[in-house]
């Protein structure tokens, strides 16, 4: 039984760190009509950000963070005023296909910068677990559960009640029809590179924390996506429940599936499952039906 | 649509369906097709190496062409599926299947496999297919992976025998280019055959948009599913040359970052078009061998950069092609030359 319970916990809390990295996913998503394919590789640059401000110039971890944080926020607003601000108005492929093309790019320009050598992340949040009973709780995980609860709840908040939030909601919806209401895409593009990046930087420190960092942790996005998916690209307060699902999946069918069938089952669980249900609901659990007009 | 050169008229149903037009097009291709047989005898064997892996992509990216350039349908598992097809052809290879069967067999099961997410397209669109594709990609990491050891070998790939043709066997790089030329020249035919079908128009209509497809009586969910079949197909022949070239293969060979190259070759070359698939081949591939060849050159100057610097350059690279075509050049290379050909053919007086 303790077995389970340990299970289903580390499930949930690894399932709202997918619930974090997606997020960075579906706010760019929610702001701009752009799916960032780049957003592992922004989570790695934050990571040696930080990496580089605490071991190498040697500030103190906090400060590294934050300076870190905003870094990459910058490097968010560059690409957008390099990339995107040409694009408005083009089609899904062209986005994506940028999207992709700065996957690389950041990734080459991470290995020049910094070498494929594995490094050790400073310890942003104590090591120590939390134990109750029989059950370890990391507490860089369960701190990292928290922040992606609040941040997904004060996101949801932001995109449906405010000002601000509700012209976002409508460049996603058209970049046209936003347009001729006299909303600006190309801030709204802006502002939503902006916070993309910021989360990818929250994520990453919530993820690096106490661990190894190269260029391959950006495979975290992968494994985020399909909760990205599950929620629906639109929709920020689904991730959470969308994240503990697939959390709780993949773990669970980590510690019973994979011993029956005697191999890293998973790993794929999560995207079998996603399949399916995007078969019978294409935008997701939570996301926006488009009715299609000629 | 290009203008003909004047006085071109086509007197028979025959002749105005024809791909070769006037006596100088069938010139300059038996010429140009001269060349390509007699080039391994001009240049050296490194040269005939590069051109084998052109000659394999090309196959991969006209099946791309024909899936995302005429279907619209993206397709970020290109590279999965030509493994399928590279794994499928070495496990009955191996079981003494003579090789052109086996290389039909890679492609059916690339083709099988790529009609699964071909259905899936059906239902989502646009960024929800693309994420789906991707999927594939790690499907495919995982059945070869996962799969006994002694099908297809597990994370620690996989042996082929030669092609044998009677006692002969098919291992020297200039009999592989002669191969590999012949089974891309059909499968460039076929391309052709089939954007210029039925089939092909119903893909053009089905990515211009797909709603009214569905009103001019095209069946949109048999079009899509069509062309994954058709690209996957393509895909597995491709990874089954690739399997009979290299003769080992291992998982590692076919990642995403393969599909997004595919892509960008797609891109550069010009979308809808197969002429600009080989064209985008040639470009990339070739800038892949420079970057290749400059790579230790850089490396000797600034020893500081270390040995990731090939892999890193081609990075930057990959990433800076895509984004500056998708941004200035949309269209690719070949509209680029169609417009030189349409001012050429009305020159000088262009209206």
């Amino acid at each position: 039984m303790s077995e389970f319970i340990n299970a289903a916990v580390s499930g949930i809390l690894i399932g709202l760190l997918y619930a974090m990295i997606a997020m960075g996913f579906v706010v760019i998503y929610r702001a701009s009509k752009i799916f960032n394919f780049a957003q592992g590789e922004l989570l790695v640059l934050a990571g040696f950000f930080i990496w580089s401000l605490a071991r190498q110039v040697g500030l103190a971890v906090p400060i590294s963070v934050m300076l870190g944080i905003v870094g990459v926020a910058v490097v968010g607003f560059v690409i957008e005023r390099v990339f995107f601000s040409r694009l408005v108005g083009e089609s899904p492929f062209s986005m994506v296909m940028v999207t992709l093309a700065l996957l690389i790019l950041i990734r080459g320009i991470i290995l020049v910068a910094w070498g494929p050598d594995v490094r050790a992340f400073p310890a942003v949040f104590a090591l120590k677990p939390i134990v109750i009973g029989d059950i370890l709780i990391s507490r860089a995980l369960l701190y990292g559960g928290f922040i992606s609860i609040a941040c997904a709840l004060g996101l949801s908040w932001f995109f449906g009640n405010t000002r601000l939030g509700l012209a976002l909601t409508a460049v996603s919806e058209d970049h046209q029809v936003a347009l001729s209401l006299g909303i600006s895409v190309r801030k709204a593009m802006t502002i939503a590179w902006v916070m993309g990046s910021v989360l990818s930087a929250i994520a990453s420190v919530v993820y690096l924390s106490g661990r190894s960092l190269n260029f391959l942790v950006s495979d975290i996005a992968f494994a985020a996506l399909p909760v990205a998916l599950l929620a629906g690209l639109e929709s920020v307060g689904g991730l959470i429940p969308a994240g503990i699902l697939v959390g709780l999946t993949q773990v669970l069918a980590q510690s019973y599936l994979n011993p029956l069938v005697g191999a890293d089952i998973a790993s794929v669980v999560p995207y079998l499952v996603i399949l399916l249900v995007l078969f019978a609901r294409p935008t997701g659990l939570f996301g926006w039906k488009r009715i299609e007009r000629v | 649509m290009a203008t003909l050169p004047s006085g071109v008229f086509a007197e028979t149903y025959a002749v105005d369906r024809a791909l070769i037009r006037t006596g100088k097009q069938w010139r300059a291709l038996s010429i140009f097709l001269a060349f390509l047989l007699v080039g391994p005898f001009l240049f050296g064997s490194h040269f005939v190496g590069i051109a084998n892996g052109m000659l394999i992509t090309a196959v991969a990216a006209m099946g791309l062409q024909i899936t995302l350039g005429y279907a619209g349908q993206i397709n970020l598992g290109q590279a999965a599926l030509m493994g399928m097809g590279a794994f499928a052809t070495a496990f009955v290879a191996e079981r003494g299947v003579p090789f052109l069967l086996a290389i039909l067999t890679g492609g059916l099961a690339a083709a099988a496999f790529g009609v699964v997410f071909g259905l899936s397209a059906v239902r989502v669109k646009g960024f929800y297919l693309a994420l789906t594709t991707i999927a594939a990609q790690f499907v495919f990491n995982f059945v070869i992976i996962s799969l006994p050891t002694s099908w297809f070998g597990g994370s620690g790939g996989l042996r082929i025998p030669p092609i044998q043709v009677g006692s002969y066997r098919l291992i020297d790089e200039t009999a592989l280019y002669y191969f590999n030329f012949a089974v891309a020249l059909v499968m460039f035919h076929g391309a052709i055959g089939i954007v210029r079908s039925r089939f092909g128009r119903a893909f053009i209509a089905v990515r211009d948009d797909d709603v009214v497809a569905s009103m001019i009586g095209i069946d949109v969910a048999v079009a899509k599913s069509a062309a994954f079949l058709v690209g996957a197909f393509y895909a597995g022949i491709a990874g089954a040359l690739w399997a009979y070239y290299i003769r080992y293969i291992s998982v590692d060979q076919f990642t995403l970052f393969n599909s997004i190259w595919l892509i960008a070759i797609i891109i550069v070359g010009g979308s809808g078009s197969i002429v600009g698939a080989l064209i985008g081949v040639v470009v990339i591939r070739g800038m892949q061998e420079v970057i290749t060849f400059l790579g230790p050159q850089v490396m000797a100057v600034f020893p500081q950069l270390g040995g990731g610097i090939v892999f890193a350059g081609m990075n930057i690279f990959l990433g800076i092609v895509i984004a500056i075509f998708i941004i200035k050049e949309p269209k690719g290379l070949m509209y680029r030359w169609e417009v030189l050909k349409q001012r050429w053919r009305t020159w000088p007086f262009p209206y």
